[in-house]
C-alpha cells in the first residue's frame, strides 16, 4: 500500500514500538515514585503528598490501559507480521516472553487493586499494592529486553537447514547483551519518567503556580531523572562494549567509521554520506573511538567495510539516532553534576530550596522531559536499525521474516490511523489532568503572590519553610481528604 | 502425559479463564450497547464499575495464550498467525479500542470528545472481539486454514460465522449472569437487577438455539473434527447442556450466586468439548501439536517456569477477585503512622 511489504512491516512494527514504549515507559516509572509520594503522605500526612499521590494514580491507570492494550498488539504483530521469525524462533524465546506474561500478569492484578482499592484497603495496604506493582513493572522490562537483546546477540542455539534443532531455554535471559541491554532500558524508563514528571511541574511553575503542589512534584521528577543518569552513563558503555564485541558493524554504524583502522577517530554530530564514507559537518576527536573502547591510542576498531554494502545496516540514520541518544543522556549528566555543585553550595551557606527554582533553572529542569524522551526512541532506532538487515543477527534477515500477505498497507493505514487518533484523545485527556492542585488544597498553601525563590529572607535553620504548610491543630485524618468524586470510587455515588 | 500434552492443557486452562473472565467483560459490553430507557446510563455504569478493577488483569490471560502458544508451538502459530491475519488484526482491534475507550471514559472527565462517544466505542469493540476470537477459534477446526491461505478463508464458511456469534451470545450472558449478582449487591442498583434477569434468561435461550444450529454446521464444515466431536465430546456437551439448563432454572429461581457457576460450568464444558475434538490438531490439516512443538528443553522449562508462575498468580488473582467482590467496606478505617 504505501511500500513493499517488507517496509510496511518493517513501519508498522516500529511505529507500534514506538507507540507502546513512549506511554509504557511511565507504567514503569510512575510506580516508584507513587512509593514515595504515597510514602510520604502515610508518614505526614501532608495533605499535598496525598494530592500528587492521587494525581499521578489517575494518570498511571490511563498510561498503563494503553501500555497493556499496545503492548497486546505487539504480541499479536510479532505473529501478524514476522510470521516465518516467530515460526522458527518463538520456542527460544518463550522463557522470557512467559516470564514477562507473569509479571504483567501481576501487574495488572495489583493496578487493579491500587486503583480501585482507595475505599476497600487500608492506607496502609493500599500503599502496600504499589510494591508488586513497581517490581513487576520493572521485571517485565527487564525480561522484554532480554528477548531483544538474544535477537541482537543470539546465543545458545543449534539450527540445521533453517531448522533449530536445540535451543537452551535460559539462553535469553544469560545471553551477554541480556543485562546491560535490559538495565539500560528501565534506567531510561525512569529517566523518563522523571523528566516528564520534572517538565509538567516546570511548565506549571513558569506560568507562576509556585505552590508547594508544583515544587514538589518538580523535585520528585527532577531528582530521579538526575539520579539515573550517571547510572545509566555506566550502562550504556557496558552495552556499547557488548555491541562492539558482538555486533562490530552496529558499532561502526552508530560512530560512522567507514574503515577498519588502529588509532580510530570519535565523530561527534554531523551527517553521514554513504556515498562518500565522510560524515559531514561533524566534529573529530582524533584517536577518540580507540581510546574509548580499548583505552588505548592504537587499538583497532571494525569499521563498515567489514560488510558489503548492501549488508550494512543503514548508517546516516544509525549515527543521527545514535548521537541524539549521548547528546539528550549528556546533557541531562551536565545539568546532574551541575545542579549537584549548586546545592552542595547552597547547602554550605544555608540557602534553601537546595533546587534553586528561578525560571533558567526551571526551563532547564524541564527539559530533561523532552530530552530523555528523545534519547529513549534515538536508543531504540540505533538497536533495530544498527541491527538491519537481520532481524536475528547473523541469522535471519527482516526480508526472510517478514510475511507474504498482501494486506499489510490497509494493516499499516489502520493502525496509524487509530494510534494517532488514540494518541491524541489521550494528550487531551492528560492536558486536562494537568490543572494544578486540586481545588481543597488551595487554602493556605497557595503563595499570596509571584515571591522571589531566590529571596534570601528564608531562615536557614527552617529545612524546608516553602513546603510547611500552615496545619490547623487538629489534622486532617486521610479520609476526610479523599476526594468524593472519582471514577474509581463511582460506585459509592452510582 | 508429555510435555506437548501438559502444555496443550495449560492453554485450555488458560483460554477457560479468558472466556470465563474477559468473556464476561466483553459481554457487559454487549449490553452497554444494547443499553435502553431511562435506567440505560445506570446500566452502564454499574457495567463500567463491575470492570474497572478486574477487565485488565483478566485480559492478560490472552496475552498468556498468545505467549504460550507462540513459545510452545511456533511453527503452528507461523500458520496460525498467516492463515488467522483478518480476524486476529479485527479482534485486535477490537482489544485496544475497547481499553482505550474505557479508560478514555473513566478519567478523561470529556477532554476528549464527549463520554457517550467514548461509550459508543467501548461496546461496538466489545462486541467485535469476542465474535472475531470464535471465528479465529472455529476456523482452525475448518481444515482450510493453511500457511497459503486467502486473509478471507476464515470467513467464508457459515460455520466459523455462527461460531463467531456463538461468541458474543456466550459472553454476554455470563455478563448477565454476573451483573444480576452485582447490582443484587447494593441498594441502589437493586433494582436493575430484573432487567439483567430477563437478559440472562434471554441470553440462555439464545445461545440454546444458536448452538443448534451449530452442530449440523460443525459436521459440514469441520468434518475431521465432528467425527472427533462424536467420538470424544459428549460427555463434556452433556455437562455444558445440563449446566444450561440448569442456568435458565437457577436463574428463574433467583439464586445468582449458583448460576455463576454453573453458567461458568456450561462454558467450560463446550470449551473442552471444543478442545477434546480438536486434539491433537492445532490447525487442522496443517499442524498438529506435536510437529510443530518446540524442542522438549525449552518446553520443560516453559513449564517450570508457568507453574511457579501460577503459584505466585493465583493467590493474588483470587486476592482481587475476593477484594473487589460483594459491597464496599466502611471507607477507610486506620489512620496512617504517625
Amino acid at each position: 500500500m504505501l511500500g513493499s511489504t517488507l517496509t510496511d512491516a518493517r513501519v508498522e512494527t516500529g511505529f507500534s514500538l514506538a507507540f507502546h514504549i513512549v506511554f509504557a515507559v511511565f507504567g514503569v516509572g510512575l510506580p516508584w515514585l507513587l512509593l514515595f509520594t504515597e510514602g510520604r503522605w502515610l508518614k505526614t500526612g501532608d495533605p499535598t503528598w496525598l494530592a500528587l499521590t492521587r494525581k499521578w494514580s489517575r494518570v498511571m491507570a490511563v498510561l498503563f490501559a494503553i501500555g497493556a492494550v499496545s503492548g497486546t498488539v505487539l504480541s499479536f504483530e510479532f505473529g501478524l507480521l514476522w510470521p516465518a521469525f516467530m515460526a522458527r524462533y518463538g520456542g527460544v524465546l518463550g522463557l522470557p516472553f512467559t516470564l514477562e506474561a507473569f509479571a504483567f500478569f501481576a501487574e495488572a492484578i495489583f493496578v487493579g487493586l491500587y486503583l480501585y482499592g482507595w475505599k476497600r484497603l487500608s492506607p496502609r495496604a493500599h500503599w502496600l499494592t504499589l510494591w508488586p506493582i513497581a517490581i513487576s513493572g520493572t521485571l517485565s522490562t527487564l525480561f522484554i529486553v532480554t528477548a531483544n537483546s538474544w535477537m541482537n546477540v543470539p546465543t545458545g542455539i543449534k539450527e540445521v537447514g533453517g531448522k533449530v534443532v536445540s535451543a537452551e531455554p535460559l539462553a535469553p535471559l544469560t545471553g551477554p547483551g541480556a543485562l546491560p541491554e535490559s538495565l539500560h532500558m528501565l534506567l531510561a524508563a525512569l529517566m523518563c519518567t522523571g523528566g516528564v514528571v520534572a517538565a509538567v511541574y516546570a511548565v506549571g511553575m513558569l506560568r507562576g503556580r509556585r505552590d508547594s503542589y508544583h515544587r514538589r512534584g518538580f523535585r520528585v521528577g527532577l531528582v530521579t531523572v538526575l539520579a539515573m543518569a550517571p547510572l545509566q552513563l555506566v550502562v550504556g558503555d557496558l552495552a556499547a562494549r557488548v555491541v562492539e564485541k558482538y555486533q562490530p558493524a552496529k558499532l561502526a554504524a552508530m560512530e560512522a567509521l567507514t574503515h577498519t583502522q588502529s588509532h580510530a577517530p570519535l565523530t561527534l554530530g554531523g551527517i553521514y554520506d554513504p556515498s562518500t564514507g565522510k560524515t559531514r559537518f561533524g566534529i573529530e576527536i582524533p584517536d577518540g573511538l580507540s581510546l574509548l573502547t580499548g583505552f588505548r591510542t592504537d587499538k583497532t576498531i571494525r569499521g563498515l567495510d567489514i560488510l558489503p554494502a548492501k549488508q550494512q545496516p543503514a548508517t546516516p540514520v544509525v549515527h543521527l539516532a545514535f548521537d541524539t541518544m549521548v547528546g539528550g543522556g549528556m546533557a541531562i549528566l551536565g545539568l546532574a553534576a551541575l545542579l549537584t555543585v549548586v546545592a552542595l553550595w547552597r547547602r554550605r551557606k544555608g540557602v534553601r530550596p537546595l533546587i534553586p527554582l528561578s525560571r533558567p533553572w526551571l526551563l532547564a529542569g524541564g527539559l530533561t522531559g523532552p530530552a530523555a524522551m528523545a534519547a529513549m526512541l534515538a536508543g531504540w532506532e540505533v538497536t533495530e536499525a544498527g541491527r538491519q538487515p537481520w532481524i536475528v543477527y547473523g541469522r535471519m534477515t527482516v526480508r526472510e521474516a517478514a510475511t507474504t500477505s498482501g494486506g499489510i498497507g490497509w494493516s499499516l493505514i489502520a493502525t496509524i490511523v487509530v494510534y494517532l487518533g488514540l494518541a491524541t484523545a489521550l494528550l487531551l485527556i492528560l492536558r486536562r489532568l494537568a490543572t494544578g492542585a486540586p481545588p481543597e488544597l488551595a487554602d493556605g498553601v497557595e503563595n499570596p503572590g509571584p515571591r522571589d525563590p531566590e529571596s534570601p529572607d528564608h531562615a536557614p535553620q527552617s529545612p524546608d519553610p516553602q513546603d510547611r504548610e500552615p496545619q490547623s491543630p487538629e489534622r486532617q485524618t486521610p479520609e476526610s481528604q479523599t476526594p468524593e468524586t472519582s471514577p474509581e470510587l463511582e460506585g459509592a455515588a452510582r | 502425559m508429555t510435555a506437548v500434552d501438559l502444555l496443550l492443557g495449560v492453554i485450555v486452562y488458560a483460554l477457560a479463564a479468558y472466556a470465563l473472565l474477559a468473556g464476561a467483560d466483553f459481554g457487559a459490553g454487549v449490553w452497554d450497547l444494547l443499553a435502553r430507557g431511562r435506567h440505560a446510563e445506570r446500566e452502564r455504569r454499574l457495567i463500567a464499575h463491575a470492570l474497572g478493577p478486574v477487565w485488565e488483569a483478566n485480559h492478560v490471560w490472552l496475552i498468556f495464550v498468545i505467549v504460550a502458544t507462540f513459545s510452545g508451538f511456533p511453527s503452528a502459530f507461523g500458520i496460525i498467525a498467516r492463515g488467522l491475519e483478518l480476524p486476529l488484526a479485527l479482534a485486535l482491534a477490537g482489544i485496544v479500542l475497547r481499553g482505550a475507550a474505557y479508560v478514555y471514559r473513566a478519567y478523561g472527565e470529556g477532554a476528549a470528545g464527549p463520554d457517550s462517544l467514548w461509550s459508543r466505542v467501548f461496546a461496538v469493540a466489545s462486541s467485535i472481539t469476542p465474535f472475531m476470537l470464535g471465528v479465529s477459534g472455529a476456523a482452525l477446526a475448518t481444515g482450510k486454514i493453511t500457511p497459503s491461505s486467502g486473509p478471507l478463508t476464515p470467513f467464508e464458511s457459515p460455520f466459523t460465522l455462527v461460531a463467531g456469534a456463538f461468541a458474543v451470545v456466550v459472553t454476554a450472558f455470563l455478563a448477565a449472569v454476573y451483573l444480576c449478582y452485582d447490582a443484587g449487591t447494593d441498594p441502589e442498583t437493586e433494582d436493575l437487577v430484573p432487567a439483567f434477569r430477563r437478559r440472562a434468561l434471554a441470553a440462555a435461550a439464545l445461545a440454546g438455539v444458536v448452538s443448534l444450529a451449530l452442530l449440523p454446521l460443525l459436521y459440514q464444515d469441520a468434518p475431521t473434527v465432528a467425527h472427533r466431536f462424536t467420538e470424544r465430546s459428549i460427555p463434556f456437551v452433556a455437562v455444558a447442556v445440563v449446566c444450561g439448563f440448569g442456568s435458565i432454572a437457577v436463574i428463574w429461581k433467583r439464586h445468582y450466586v449458583l448460576a455463576r457457576a454453573t453458567a461458568a460450568t456450561a462454558v467450560i464444558g463446550v470449551l473442552l468439548g471444543w478442545a477434546a475434538a480438536q486434539y491433537p490438531d492445532l490447525v487442522v490439516g496443517a499442524a498438529t501439536a506435536r510437529d510443530s512443538a518446540a524442542g522438549s528443553a525449552n518446553l520443560h522449562a516453559l513449564l517450570i517456569a508457568m507453574a511457579f508462575g501460577m503459584v505466585v498468580i493465583l493467590p493474588a488473582f483470587y486476592m482481587l477477585l475476593k477484594v473487589f467482590s460483594g459491597p464496599e467496606r466502611d471507607a477507610i478505617t486506620t489512620e496512617p503512622a504517625n
